[in-house]
């Protein structure tokens, strides 16, 4: 194989694609990067068995096919630090000279035919949505989901897809983030996807892009494409709790705040809310939302905000931690709170299309 | 064919579940002397019990018309009718032992009855006995075996060496005599005396006299009465922790006996005092109502059943916990630094092991249990828990330490104390500083649920069910909320707030594995243990470089805790050489 390429376009595509590559296996060979080049352009790929990175490069002068598997964290960091605006990749055997002005090197690969296989999905069920949106509603969602490895479902986020509408959910049974998005589509899916996946997706997405991302869901992984990069993950086979059923109905309080003035009297009262027991109590009335926690060794906290109060008023106790997550994530201006007693779940709008239900916390 | 089995097959089996190995004719001789009122029992074995087990005993004796039925099975004195093994006295009842042994062995009665004129012997070979002869005999019994297992070769080639047999005999002797302090006790091995136990000892005493002289130090006796239940006997000093269970010695009305979650309960009370690994030394002398108890579930009557287990279980658990919180709660200037320098363990101790009679004080006097009758009437009133006990055998060493101090080796701290010189552990020592803020912490403020949104379910099994719907109400109490979920699940509905992080369905499984009868104390121990984490974060490290400041600020907050001597995981924050110690060492002294 040999071939002459953009540096930019190559050091991007090798970090979107080394995301996969695992930094501790017991398999060596997938430390590796798979590059593949034919007339078309070059193809590189990374698996860790669970995901797989694919991205494909047109801006390559190719001039003998071929591929060869590159050490994928030397490679990515030597692409980083060479400074010519072209490089050379030639192969021969299992290694790889690269030649750009800085240097000559050579990595040393393994063979190319013992790498996974990319497996080849099986059509399944497509639909659309903008890249910036669904970045949105990752971030607005995987926060709240369990990192515990035992939490039976809930160690991914739902996508459920259905009535036109793409749902995005999260839970670690503490608490529950909502966030969806019309499309226009009939498709019909619910399956959940591993964190680790969603979490790669975060960085490979443009933050407000407008480019379309393309999910095809199939039985037992999901793609997702965007231009010429695709990355693609096995499903985690469980069932995701009855999240509809946890929505609270009714409400006997209704608090509205300013977002940012909630957020900062949280993080001010948060602090003398012991580690050992991280609890703020929210209580309504009059006008006011009133936030107050205590640490026997370490004092009390006591902040008043300005907010409409509609219904009964009341107190409650939150976690503050859960709650400060949520608000880091929220855009509105304005954020809405509807409550009833300390063991019913509280709601919190936090976005046009983003809900977040956080369970109280109560005395025994 | 089915036919039914002659006498002497039926009597070789059974003989099999009772008579293991010959440690277990020495149990029934032994128990059968006990229940015979004998005050004087001398055991000798010769070959490890497989050539020749006698115990001689002081005791009633037979009725001579009772002899013909020495060896016959289900014959028996202690018993009448069903209703009495409902409150069993004695220690034998099942009339099966003597029958069991006579079938593999060649066995001899010898016995006067107190006040006959005469004795009378009855020898049985293989579950043959011949008729009662008369013959001269002390007042009393002697029961001799020989050639045990002589026509069962499959259990004599199972058996260990002579060694080991006479070493398992020397365990049991030693622990039923210490039901027993008003029996004279002796044991003669092929013509060796390895035990001699006189009548009246203190149970420490004992105690020490059987399994060691370096552990009557450090025991910590209790006595505790609670509704138609005693508790006496002592705990050891965690110290004294060994790496098997076999001085875990509880008895029950008199029994040596086991119980599940009693044992638990005891080492639970032990657990943050103990290293991983390591067991309790206790003996613990527990009396109850005979109807409370079952002591039929056993053929060895090894273990026993309570009919209210976790209510023993849990006073049993309480006069640990109190005993061991009590030994340092009050420095009594009489009991002086020294006793600590004593019983810390001489492999521990920087110095050569010599002279190790010359070290602390005489032993703590602790007050014997009374025998076995007068066990109930003879406890003291109890406490309330919480209350200093009367074992202030463990002053707090930091209260007493001269303000001179030294860092080293950026890890221990040097100190001088009244009776010589401390090394402290600083990371261990602050470890249990900032354990004990956040227990108190904890205890003073009001049990938090965080509450979840979706119930995690578990399945469970009927017996776990049972002990969940059991134990709910404590579990809710300390913050847990299981409520049932269809017929083999629960569904927890809110976990501690001071446990949020923790996973709701993983702490119930955990719970559940420990097998602990009591629900809130399951709860507690899980809460603590996240204490010792969080302890061992906050402390010092080793390599931090203290300032004096820090220093004296972490000895005085030391010596306002009750038990400072050992870090949350069990291991020894301080470690003392004695002015005594020391002067050896250099030769001052002699």
């Amino acid at each position: 194989m040999k071939i002459l390429c953009d540096r930019n376009a190559l050091q991007e595509a090798v970090t979107v694609v080394s995301s996969v590559v695992p930094v501790k296996t017991t398999k060596p060979i997938l430390q590796n990067l798979l590059v593949r080049a034919d007339t078309e352009g070059i193809t590189l790929f990374a698996t860790d068995l669970e995901m797989a990175a694919r991205v494909q490069l047109d801006a390559v002068k190719v001039s003998k096919k071929g591929s060869v598997l590159l050490p994928a964290r030397e490679t990515a960091a030597l692409l980083r630090e060479l400074s010519d605006p072209t490089v050379t990749l030639e192969s021969s055997d299992q290694r790889c000279r690269i030649e750009s002005g800085g240097g000559s090197f050579v990595l040393l690969g393994e063979s190319p035919e013992e790498y996974p296989e990319e497996s080849q999905n099986k059509s399944g069920k497509r639909i659309e949505i903008p890249a910036g949106r669904m970045l949105r509603m990752i971030q607005e969602t995987i926060f709240a989901a369990a990192r515990e490895e035992t939490r039976y479902a809930i160690n991914g986020v739902l996508l459920d897809c259905a009535g036109g509408c793409l749902r995005l959910v999260a839970t670690d049974g503490r608490r529950l983030a909502i966030s969806y998005e019309n499309i226009d589509s009939k498709v019909e899916f619910k399956v959940v996807v591993p964190l680790r996946a969603l979490n790669t997706m975060v960085r490979a997405l443009p933050e407000d892009g407008k480019e379309a991302l393309q999910l095809e869901v199939g039985d037992k992984q999901i793609v997702f494409k965007i231009g010429s990069t695709q990355l693609q993950s096995q499903l985690l086979e469980t069932r995701f709790p009855d999240y509809e059923g946890v929505l609270p109905k009714s409400a006997d309080t209704t608090v509205e705040v300013q977002k940012a003035v909630l957020e900062s009297a949280l993080r001010r009262a948060a602090i003398l809310a012991p580690n050992d027991m991280r609890m703020v109590r929210f209580e309504a009335g009059d006008n006011q939302l009133r936030l107050t926690a205590e640490s026997t060794a370490r004092g009390r906290a006591d902040v008043a905000v300005d907010a409409v109060i509609k219904g009964a008023g009341g107190g409650i106790n939150f976690n503050p931690d859960y709650i400060l997550e949520a608000l880091r994530v929220c855009k509105l201006d304005d954020v809405r709170l509807d409550m009833s007693d300390d063991s019913m779940p509280a709601k919190f709008t936090l976005g046009e299309s983003f809900t977040y239900v956080v369970m109280p916390i109560s005395g025994a | 064919m089915i036919r039914r089995l002659p006498p002497a097959v039926v009597n070789q089996i059974a003989a099999g579940e009772v008579v293991e190995r010959p440690v277990s004719v020495v149990k029934e001789l032994l128990e059968n002397a006990l229940d015979a009122g004998a005050l004087r029992i001398r055991v000798e074995v010769d070959g490890g019990g497989a050539e020749r087990i006698a115990v001689i005993d002081d005791g009633d004796g037979f009725l001579p018309e009772d002899l013909p039925l020495a060896f016959a099975s289900h014959a028996t004195s202690k018993l009448q009718t069903v209703a009495d093994l409902d409150h069993i006295g004695s220690l034998g009842f099942r009339g099966e032992a003597l029958a069991s042994i006579g079938a593999i062995s060649r066995a001899l009665v010898r016995s006067r009855r107190r006040g006959a004129e005469a004795g009378w012997e009855v020898r049985c070979e293989g579950g043959v006995e011949t008729a009662p002869q008369p013959c001269g005999a002390p007042e009393g019994t002697r029961l001799e075996v020989r050639d045990l297992f002589y026509n069962v070769p499959a259990r004599r080639r199972f058996l260990k060496s002579a060694g080991a047999e006479r070493a398992r005999i020397q365990e049991l002797v030693a622990e039923l005599s210490l039901a027993r302090l008003d029996v004279d006790v002796t044991l003669v091995a092929d013509g060796r005396e390895l035990l001699r136990l006189p009548a009246g000892d203190s149970l420490p005493a004992r105690f020490a006299r059987c399994f060691g002289v370096e552990l009557q130090h450090g025991l910590l006796p209790v006595s505790r009465t609670f509704a138609g239940l005693t508790v006496a006997g002592f705990v050891a000093e965690p110290d004294l922790a060994r790496r098997d269970g076999k001085l875990e010695l509880m008895f029950v009305n008199g029994r040596r006996a086991r119980e599940s979650s009693a044992l638990y309960a005891i080492r639970q009370a032990f657990r943050e005092y103990l290293m991983g690994g390591r067991f309790p030394v206790y003996v613990l002398q527990v009396n109850l109502p005979a109807d409370q108890v079952d002591a039929n579930v056993h053929p060895r009557k090894a273990e026993v059943r309570f009919v209210e287990a976790r209510r023993v279980a849990g006073c049993l658990h309480e006069t640990v916990r109190a005993a061991l919180q009590a030994r340092g709660a009050a420095a009594d200037a009489a009991a002086g630094g020294v006793v600590i320098d004593a019983r810390l363990p001489r492999a521990r101790s920087g110095f050569p092991d010599r002279s190790r009679d010359l070290f602390g004080p005489p032993p703590a006097a602790a007050p014997a249990p009374p025998p076995r009758e007068a066990a109930v009437a003879g406890v003291r009133e109890s406490r309330g828990p919480g209350e200093p006990g009367e074992a202030a055998v463990r002053p707090n060493p930091f209260q007493r330490v001269s303000g001179r101090f030294l860092q080293v080796l950026d890890l221990y701290l040097l100190l001088e104390g009244p009776d010589g010189l401390l090394v402290v552990d600083q990371h261990a020592l602050h470890e249990r500083v900032v354990y004990e803020r956040l227990r108190r912490r904890h205890a003073g403020r009001p049990v938090q649920v965080q509450r979840l949104l979706v119930p995690a379910v578990v399945e469970v099994s009927p017996t776990e069910l049972a002990w969940i719907e059991a134990a709910s109400a404590e579990l809710a109490e300390q913050g847990l909320l299981v409520e049932p979920f269809g017929p083999a699940a629960v569904a927890v509905q809110g976990v501690p707030a001071v446990l949020a992080k923790v996973d709701g369905k993983r702490l119930l499984r955990d719970l559940l594995a420990t097998g602990n009868e009591d629900g809130g104390t399951a709860v507690q121990d899980r809460i603590a243990e996240r204490f010792h984490a969080m302890a061992c974060r906050a402390a010092v490290m080793s390599g931090d470089r203290l300032g004096e400041a820090e220093i004296e600020a972490l000895l005085q907050e030391a010596a306002t805790l009750e038990h400072p001597h050992n870090c949350p995981h069990g291991r020894p924050t301080v470690l003392t050489f004695g002015t005594a110690e020391l002067e050896r060492y250099f030769r001052r002294r002699c």
